[in-house]
């Protein structure tokens, strides 16, 4: 067997389609995107019974309408890959509206199985599925299979290839939808191989009358031919039989079959028991208890995600900055390489390693919890829940938990928009998302309102609130220009609540964990190399002064004069602030008080010592994200944590700031552009820079102008500057 | 009368759909269709959106989308 079958799996959103599929493939999994579009893409090929299988995940749809990205995809995939078979997943604890899918998937006219999946629910359900029915009734092969539980897998490639192996005569039964629409896709069929063979040719028969009569626009831009006249005769038997909407006709007649078949191969117990669902749902959506319960899941998914990581984070980070960075160190004295060299590899390359892993941890965690909570029907409630207060702004009930997310670290928010589907509500979260003001940004603060102001809490509290507020603002000013329009629509499924599949939780974790490593730690490693260029070019340069960075930040300086802090120093801290905020409180400590060597303390430990060192450092790691879960009101990463030794640099912040220009400048640094991580994650997940620029236009003109307006504004009250 | 105006556990039968494009189609992809039974299960806290039983599984759907769809209701 030299090709592959290429096999496409279809299914609704909450068929269990990706367990199936991590249940099939395992670790042979593969995740990417559809091209062109951030849609994710999972491919795995293996071999089962001599054969070589190729799995193509289609996008969780409920149809195949040409409104959603994901139904776009899922129809080009099958209508113009031509796949060897569909693997249609179907969820048995649902099976009217699974069906309905089913229907149109016929319509294409390619060898179908169907996977009876979640079927040990349906038969806990008590009840009873007539497999031989739905067989003879759809001429296809039915399959029962429990993803989670690896049941009827076995049986179910079985099927597959048993079936892709007889193609010729197992093509699914030609279903009728009724005399009257039958005889004009029979009409419409036959005018289309008179006038235009070549797209009968290029299109499955029934799956092009249909979507021709229903006037589907995605197909009309794809054929572009005025099918006017043609589809005149059939479409006005139809309307004076049936009304205008043929639409709705073709709509009601795939339903009918679903719901006919569902009729007669399911039977339901007579008096169903009390789901656990409901039983839930009584609960967590409650009238009153609804938003607190909510609030608390969310409250825990945010400490558990940062909680659990920072250790790990700062064992990485330990690990990057200490041993590694000593042994690159010594491998390079030792072959006596240039000093410049040494200092690319160890602050330009050494360093931005270690800050691309630092992130690794906390990506993980959060595709976790993003992940379980979507698994286990949660997500849809937060959506259900928050919808109103999120909709108020231009937003999606699901934008919720990237701007909560946000607080931490605006990386994993921007990822966590993959919950939204529609690009639209997707685009809007990353933009305000930036907004809120992340970990990074709180030892800028901590530093400032520490030396200026006695309430320090307070000042750093009121900032937080400020990026909320604008928040809201930008939320309200982007609904009414760059959004215009009609909002997307709400329309969800609440689907029942279920365990997620463990193997499938870790699965899709990992690979998005790898994805940001490989992709996104090309880009920072790239930025990390060029800013210490930036820092020490020209070649030989003494002070900070003169190097590339000090000379843009004194050419920048007087746009910032307006507000307060004009100096190269601020300009140049607020530069370096672009890879990471908390850096700006690094490069003032290296401009305002350069340490001589103050990195020689001690005998330089042995290699063994440090690999030792390596191994008890990740066992407390181990130790303190255990810690932080079970008592999550433990100390927090997020903390402030002071810096030692920072003397000097508060005498000299002393001197050139003032309360005035320091809250200014803070406020600066909560508003100003996103750091480099989150415009490559903008970047990754909106599959261009267009999102990013947008963000970085608004929010610089954003940060310029209310920092003005607070020191324009004290000045004018007298609060000195 | 509309689905918008119903109590949570009432029940309509739907009678029209005044939905355009591809609102009205996401509505009939979900099973949304005249003759259909529907019932009202919750309403979120904040007022919106609404939880209804359709086919035999729970959709939510905002307010607004909920008024384009007519009912008749069992007197």
């Amino acid at each position: 067997m030299s090709r592959p079958l290429t096999i496409a799996v279809a299914g609704n959103p909450n068929a269990g389609k990706s367990t199936l599929i991590n249940a099939l493939a395992g670790s042979r999994l593969h995740v990417g995107n559809w091209p062109g579009v951030t849609v994710e893409k999972k491919e795995a090929q293996f071999d089962f019974a001599g054969r070589s299988i190729r799995l193509v995940d289609l996008p969780g749809t409920y149809s195949l309408s040409p409104y959603t990205q994901e139904e776009i995809i899922a129809r080009d995939y099958l209508v113009h890959e031509k796949p060897d078979l569909i693997l249609n997943v179907v969820d048995a604890t649902n099976l009217e509206r699974n069906l309905y899918l089913t229907m149109q998937l016929l319509e294409l006219d390619i060898p179908t199985v169907l996977a009876l999946n979640i079927f040990d629910e349906a038969e806990a359900k008590g009840y009873r599925i007539d497999v031989k029915g739905i067989e003879t009734m759809l001429g296809v092969v039915a399959v029962p299979t429990a993803a989670t539980k690896n049941r009827g897998l076995q049986e179910l490639l079985a099927a597959v290839i048993a079936t892709a192996d007889a193609a010729a005569d197992r093509r699914p039964k030609a279903l009728s939808y009724g005399t009257d629409l039958d005889q004009a896709a029979g009409w419409v069929t036959e005018a289309l191989h008179q006038h235009y063979p070549e797209l009968a040719k290029r299109y499955p028969q029934r799956w092009l009358a249909c979507k021709l009569m229903e006037g589907d626009t995605e197909l009309g831009k794809e054929i572009n031919l005025d099918t006017t006249t043609l589809l005149a005769e059939p479409l006005h038997h139809l309307r004076r039989a049936h009304g205008e909407d043929i639409e709705a006709l073709l709509a009601e007649a795939r339903y009918a079959l679903a719901t006919g078949l569902t009729f007669e191969v399911l039977r339901k117990p007579e008096a169903p028991r009390r789901e656990i669902t409901e039983k839930i749902d009584r609960v967590v959506l409650h009238r009153l208890f609804g938003i607190p319960i909510f609030l608390f899941a969310m409250w825990l998914v945010f400490k558990l995600t940062f909680d659990l990581s920072s250790p790990f984070g700062d064992w990485l980070d330990g690990m990057i900055a200490g041993p590694f960075r000593r042994w690159i160190e010594v491998g390079m004295g030792a072959i006596g390489a240039p000093d410049w060299t040494v200092s690319l590899a160890l602050d330009g390359v050494v360093a931005g390693v270690g800050f691309v892993l630092v992130f690794v941890p906390v990506i993980f965690a959060m595709m976790f919890f993003i992940t379980f909570l979507e698994g286990s029907g949660y997500m849809a409630r937060a959506a259900f829940v928050m919808d109103r207060a999120m909709h108020t702004i231009g937003l999606h009930g699901k934008s919720f938990i990237p701007m909560l997310l946000g607080f931490g670290c605006n990386v994993p928010g921007i990822y966590a928009t993959r919950t939204l589907e529609n690009p639209r509500d997707k685009a809007l979260t990353a933009l305000l998302l930036p907004l809120m003001s992340c970990g990074a940004r709180l030892p800028v603060y901590v530093l400032f309102a520490g030396i200026f102001f006695t309430h320090s809490g307070t000042v750093i509290w009121s900032l937080y609130i400020l990026g909320i507020a604008l928040a809201i603002v930008m939320g309200l000013i982007f609904k009414r220009t760059l959004f215009r329009g009609e909002a997307p629509m709400f329309i969800m499924e609440l689907p029942p609540y279920r365990m997620p599949a463990l193997q499938s939780l870790l699965i899709h974790t990992w690979e998005k964990g790898k994805h940001f490593l490989i992709k996104a730690g090309t880009y920072i490693l790239a930025v990390s190399v060029f800013v210490w260029f930036l820092l020490n070019l020209p070649w030989g340069v003494e002070s900070k002064r003169d190097s590339y960075l000090g000379q843009t930040g004194a050419v920048m300086a007087p746009l910032f004069a307006p507000l307060g802090f004009g100096t190269w120093e601020a300009s140049a801290s607020l530069l370096t602030g672009v890879i990471a905020k908390e850096i700006v409180v690094g490069t003032m400590g290296e401009i305002y008080a350069p340490q001589a060597d103050a990195e020689d303390t001690g005998p330089t430990p042995t290699l063994g010592e440090d690999a030792r060192e390596m191994v008890v450092s990740l066992g407390g790691a181990f130790q303190a994200a255990g810690h932080n879960v079970v008592s999550t009101f433990g100390v927090s990463s997020l903390a402030a944590e002071d810096e030692d030794g920072a003397t000097p640099l508060k005498g000299a912040v002393r001197s050139a700031f003032t309360p005035l220009t320091a809250y200014a400048f803070m406020v600066f640094v909560l508003l100003y552009m996103p750091c480099v991580v989150v415009a490559i994650a903008m970047r990754q997940e909106f599959g261009s820079w267009k999102w990013f620029g947008v963000a970085f236009a608004y929010q610089s003109l954003l940060a310029w102008t209310v920092a003005l307006l607070v020191y324009q504004g004290g000045r004018l009250f007298g609060l000195g500057g | 009368m509309t689905l918008a105006e119903l109590k949570p556990g009432q029940r309509g039968r739907i009678s029209a759909i005044g939905a355009v494009g591809p609102l009205k189609r996401r509505l009939m992809d979900m099973g949304v269709l005249v003759g259909e039974e529907v019932r009202v299960i919750k309403v979120a806290p904040l007022g919106d959106p609404l939880e209804v039983e359709i086919k035999s599984y729970r959709l939510s759907l905002r307010r607004t989308e909920a008024q384009g769809i007519g009912l008749e209701v069992p007197a």
